[in-house]
């Protein structure tokens, strides 16, 4: 077999080359405007999201109740007016059981008017026919395999090395398959941008140093927050979890959460 | 001797292969952002993007900063574990520039916490409005100081 060079093949293989170099810098600026159209960055720098890993501990026994978390985060994070909750809190009733029923305890009612936001209106059953009665905070659960990553199609919705569950705004679609798939209620598809919504542990307070708005405004230190790859010697999360028993809802799923409570009843779920 | 040369067909499924995959790995390149795969399977930059919202609550350190001597009553009264912006409403802005005036504390917050009602803990303190004493809480009850009388 015999090579064959002609003007006209070199001429036609040189402009192939040409062409080529001159097309990679249109790529490139091809390439950063597709990407810009999906997402726009600038944010706070110097938090590793490597070097911390949250811990949120709920005390049901501290809690008073007066839904000042539920307000203050529907301020910090501009949660939609409505029925749209990051966290909230529950009132339990357990009343007695009914004489000769030979039950530990009768019916539980669970409410929670407006995120309890504005407090709680009065009992619902007399005072004399209650077994138990107290309050519950709730929130996301920082699970360590949580679900509604796993359902994800777009992987829009992620576990942050830090723990956070975290949502992309800019690449949720919307189809709300990680609200059914949350055990815990935590989600919701935000009216405003019709993307998923959930707690973010105020991700841009906890890459800036501050506590979550709700633990910060907890006037029963109910909540506790804090960092477990840089406790301190007297970090009062260390002192919640050596001098209380804590348990976590429903385990049986083995979602794994990262928010302890202390002081739960078996009624809760 | 004849050359050899590949059937026709196959050439043009070579092609065609060749072809499929050039534009997906084309439109990968433009399609995938650049911080995918940072820490995970998802963007590394929405990370920032999420961090980059504006705090809305100060937060009891700052507030500390010039009002130690309210912080110092505060911490020597059975209302210790108040963030001032429980009942001073958030005020980051005030905290960032003093010429900001906060609002004025709304009045009737006490009840919030401190109404009897069955649900609270038996340990926190509450009162069934209508046997308590007078009308204005702040009549008898310094609120930093709850303790000792005006």
């Amino acid at each position: 077999m015999k090579t064959q060079f002609n003007r006209r093949g070199a001429l036609a293989r040189l402009g192939a080359v040409l062409a080529g170099v001159l097309a990679l810098p249109v790529a490139r600026t091809a390439k950063a405007a597709v990407q810009n159209f999906f997402a726009s960055s600038g944010a706070p720098r110097g938090y590793d999201p490597t070097g911390h890993k949250w811990l949120i501990c709920l005390d049901a026994t501290k809690c008073i109740g007066c839904g000042l978390c539920a307000e203050a985060c529907k301020k910090e994070n501009d949660v939609p007016q409505g029925p749209y909750y990051r966290t909230w809190v529950e009132r339990y009733i357990i009343t007695k059981p009914k004489p000769g029923s030979a039950e530990t305890h009768g019916e539980t009612l669970v409410d929670s008017p407006a995120g309890g936001m504005h407090g709680f209106p009065e009992c619902p059953v007399p005072a004399d026919q209650i077994e138990q009665s107290f309050f519950v905070p709730k929130l996301c659960n920082l699970c360590e395999h949580p679900p509604c990553v796993q359902v994800c199609p777009v992987g829009a919705t992620f576990k942050a090395p830090d723990g956070t569950v975290l949502v992309d705004k800019n690449y949720c679609i919307g189809c709300a398959f990680c609200v059914q798939a949350c055990p815990y209620g935590a989600r919701f598809l935000s009216p405003v941008t019709h993307t998923a919504e959930k707690c973010t542990l105020c991700y841009h307070r906890t890459t800036r140093g501050l506590k979550p708005a709700c633990v910060e405004i907890c006037p029963a230190e109910a909540r506790i927050f804090g960092d477990l790859k840089n406790l301190q010697p007297d970090d009062p999360l260390r002192k919640f979890y050596e001098s209380n028993r804590t348990q976590v809802l429903k385990p049986h799923l083995g979602t794994g959460p990262r928010v302890l409570y202390a002081g739960l009843d078996e009624e809760v779920r | 001797m004849r050359r050899f040369s590949l059937p026709p067909q196959i050439l043009r499924l070579v092609l065609l292969t060749l072809v499929i995959v050039g534009t997906y790995l084309v439109a990968r390149m433009l399609l995938v952002p650049q911080s995918f795969g940072t820490y995970g399977w998802y963007r590394g930059a929405a990370l920032e993007e999420i961090a980059s919202r504006t705090p809305v609550f100060a937060g009891k350190k700052a507030c500390a900063e010039c009002h130690a001597d309210i912080q110092h009553k505060l911490d020597n009264s059975e209302h210790k574990t108040l963030s001032c912006e429980a009942c001073h409403g958030a005020n980051r802005e005030h905290a960032l520039n003093h010429d900001v005036v906060p609002a004025k504390v709304p009045g009737s917050l006490c009840l919030r916490c401190h109404e009897a009602n069955p649900s609270r803990p038996a340990w926190f303190k509450q009162i069934v409005v209508k046997n308590h004493y007078g009308d204005k809480c702040t009549d008898c009850h310094l609120p930093h100081q709850p303790s000792q009388s005006p």
